[in-house]
């Protein structure tokens, strides 16, 4: 009889102990997982810089005098294409939509032609050929009080914006 | 075995050496030092005679017409001139390493064909990786040699000084046919060759079946798409407002 | 005391071990370069030139770089196609070509960042290409499909320290060259050599 309850007692200890070790092995494994975690999710964080030091998005260029009537002028340090037509004026990113080239202005075939993979814009920015998803971006333009032109790059218009002149 | 008097007894003295096997040190390093002094020896002459290549400065303002990647990337880009940048950048390698990752999962025997090379016992699985590998290398070779100014083609004997004018407009599949050609070409995929070859299926099992021929059928839908906008100027197969295929 | 079949060094030049050859010695050489090299984007591309046209043996030392680089981009794949076709990831050894595919990733990676670094023209537009593609991804970048992170939060802004390729990218190209993948890429190859030693060495000739 009594032989039998110390069996019992033992077992119930066993189970006890492998319950415990069982417990402590995952335990381990769950701070360490929390520790690599917590320590990837702060590497991240501490790759987003919380201060830039980049250009405005809003610039002044010339006067509408300034450029000839059917002229194409690639501002190239604000990636800008600034088109005189008959109407106006209206600025196109000068970012292909496909993987971020600067398209060149072809004068001959009146067309953008993007040097990395070949992509191939209109005039007035519509993607026909090649392999951008998207056509060019305008952006707002307005008058500043001197008279001269000015871009923002932070908004976008749509397909039909002209700045009058 | 006789040791000689005043020498300290090494270990590969007293171990009898297996037939048609070697000692891993120092023998058989040796033998790679051997291959790796050969090729130091070619590399210092490369070096001494071929310059690194080294552009103009960078320059933000103007992309030069005739940019091309270093030649280990050519092939990617010559992918990304046929897709949209989420699908060549982003989607179709993390397909490839995918398929590469899941490899000695997807293979459903365990010891046939280890250590040679068994081109009988499992011809689907190498004729397979190379023509994927052929590809990589194809498209590198391309890229490379057949690819002019503003990455258009060139044949070798054309002058890269004339602009070829730009390609007519190209064109889409109205949603409903972009649909059912996907639906299509993924579906036949899939099925058809299990039921061709029953004894490849029930070899497999479903899930590795299923996941082998999507990975499969995936590569060749790409070849086809670039198949398509070469010969019939195709742009998209599938528009949708979100995304384009 | 390890025995291993003769006659492993054959026709296929040990490839797995000439792509360990030529990464010592680009981590040989690279040290050597980065005593003149700056990473900054007004200086970096003068000091390639300095190096390779000014330094005593810089020009030579870069070539030796660039071109063990460019072999071992080439010895990698051929590696991993030779392992394939041998069958060589088949049970004991299935761990080591996940480790091996990810030291193939690295290897690009590696390649990528690297000639990133002399900021040329073909430097900056390959990196303006790359941090496109990252942009382009689906949901994590600002111009993929389905996105949910603005300009200035998705991945590509982290690749490149800001919203547009300039200095913290440059910076950031370092680092990752210099210091995270290859030290990435070291323990995985210590990972690697242990695991072919634990699977039993070689299957077949190398």
């Amino acid at each position: 009889m009594g032989e039998t309850v110390a069996k019992a007692e033992k077992v119930v200890k066993t189970t006890r102990r492998e319950a415990l070790r069982k417990g402590l092995f995952w335990g381990c494994w769950g701070i360490f997982i929390g520790f690599a975690g917590m320590l990837g999710i702060s590497i991240v964080r501490y790759a987003y810089p919380r201060i830039v030091w980049e250009p405005s998005s809003t610039f002044k260029i010339g006067k509408p005098d300034d450029y000839a009537v059917g002229s194409v002028t690639v501002m190239g340090d604000r990636r800008v294409f600034l088109i005189r037509t008959e109407g106006g004026f209206y600025a196109l990113s000068a970012i292909c939509t496909h993987l971020g080239c600067q398209p060149i202005w072809e004068q001959d075939n009146q067309v953008f032609m993007c040097p990395c993979h070949g992509g191939k814009f209109y005039k007035d920015g519509i993607n026909f050929a090649g392999p951008p998803p998207r056509p060019l971006p305008r952006f707002l333009m307005t008058f500043a009080p001197d008279g001269r032109m000015m871009v923002d790059k932070a908004k976008e218009v749509g397909l039909d914006f002209i700045l009058k002149v | 075995m006789t040791v000689v008097k005043g020498e300290a007894l090494r270990s590969r003295d007293l171990y009898e050496r297996p037939p048609k096997y070697e000692l891993f040190f120092p023998n058989f390093v040796m033998k790679e030092l051997c291959v790796g002094l050969f090729f130091l020896i070619i590399l210092f002459i490369w070096s001494y005679f071929k310059n690194a290549p080294l552009y103009e400065l960078a320059d933000p303002t103007k992309t030069p017409a005739h940019i091309k990647a270093a030649w280990y990337f050519v092939g990617l880009q010559e992918l990304l001139a046929y897709f949209d940048p989420y699908l060549a950048g982003v989607i179709i390698p993390t397909f490839i390493l995918a398929g590469l990752y899941l490899a000695p999962f997807l293979d459903p025997d365990p010891i046939k064909g280890i250590g040679r090379f068994a081109w009988k016992e499992r011809g689907f699985a190498m004729y397979s990786f190379i023509g994927g590998f052929a590809f990589w290398w194809l498209l590198i070779i391309v890229g490379w040699y057949l690819r002019g100014p503003l990455w258009a083609f060139y044949w070798p004997w054309e002058d890269h000084h004339i602009i070829k004018p730009p390609p007519p407009p190209p064109w889409s599949f109205p949603l409903p046919a972009g649909i059912a050609y996907i639906i299509a070409f993924f579906g036949l995929g899939i099925t058809v060759p299990g039921v061709i070859f029953p004894n490849f299926f029930y070899r497999m099992g479903v899930v590795r079946y299923v996941i082998t021929m999507f990975l499969w059928t995936f590569m060749i839908f790409a070849l086809a798409k670039m198949f398509l906008n070469n010969a019939f100027n195709l742009k998209y197969i599938l528009v949708t407002p979100w995304f384009n295929i | 005391m390890k025995w291993v079949p003769l006659g492993l060094v054959r026709y296929t030049f040990c490839l797995g071990g000439l792509s360990v050859f030529f990464f010592l010695l680009c981590i040989l050489t690279g040290p050597f370069l980065m005593m003149y090299y700056i990473p900054s984007v007004d200086r970096a591309w003068a000091d390639v030139q300095d190096l390779s046209n000014v330094v005593p043996f810089g020009r030579f030392l870069r070539n030796l770089h660039r071109w063990s680089g460019t072999l071992m981009v080439i010895c990698v794949p051929v590696h991993m196609l030779r392992v394939f076709l041998q069958g060589a990831y088949k049970p004991p050894r299935q761990l080591n070509w996940l480790v091996g595919v990810t030291l193939l990733l690295l290897t690009y990676l590696m390649a990528f960042t690297g000639y990133l670094l002399p900021w040329d023209n073909e430097a900056y537009w390959a990196a303006t290409v790359g941090m496109t593609m990252g942009e382009n991804s689906p949901i994590v970048g600002s111009k993929g499909p389905f996105s949910i992170l603005s300009q200035d939060k998705d991945i590509a802004y982290i690749l490149r320290g800001g919203t547009m390729l300039g200095q913290p990218s440059l910076t950031r190209f370092f680092f990752a060259h210099c210091v995270a993948i290859p030290g990435a890429m070291a323990g995985l190859m210590g990972l690697h050599f242990f695991n072919i030693h634990k699977a039993g060495g070689m299957s077949g000739p190398l």
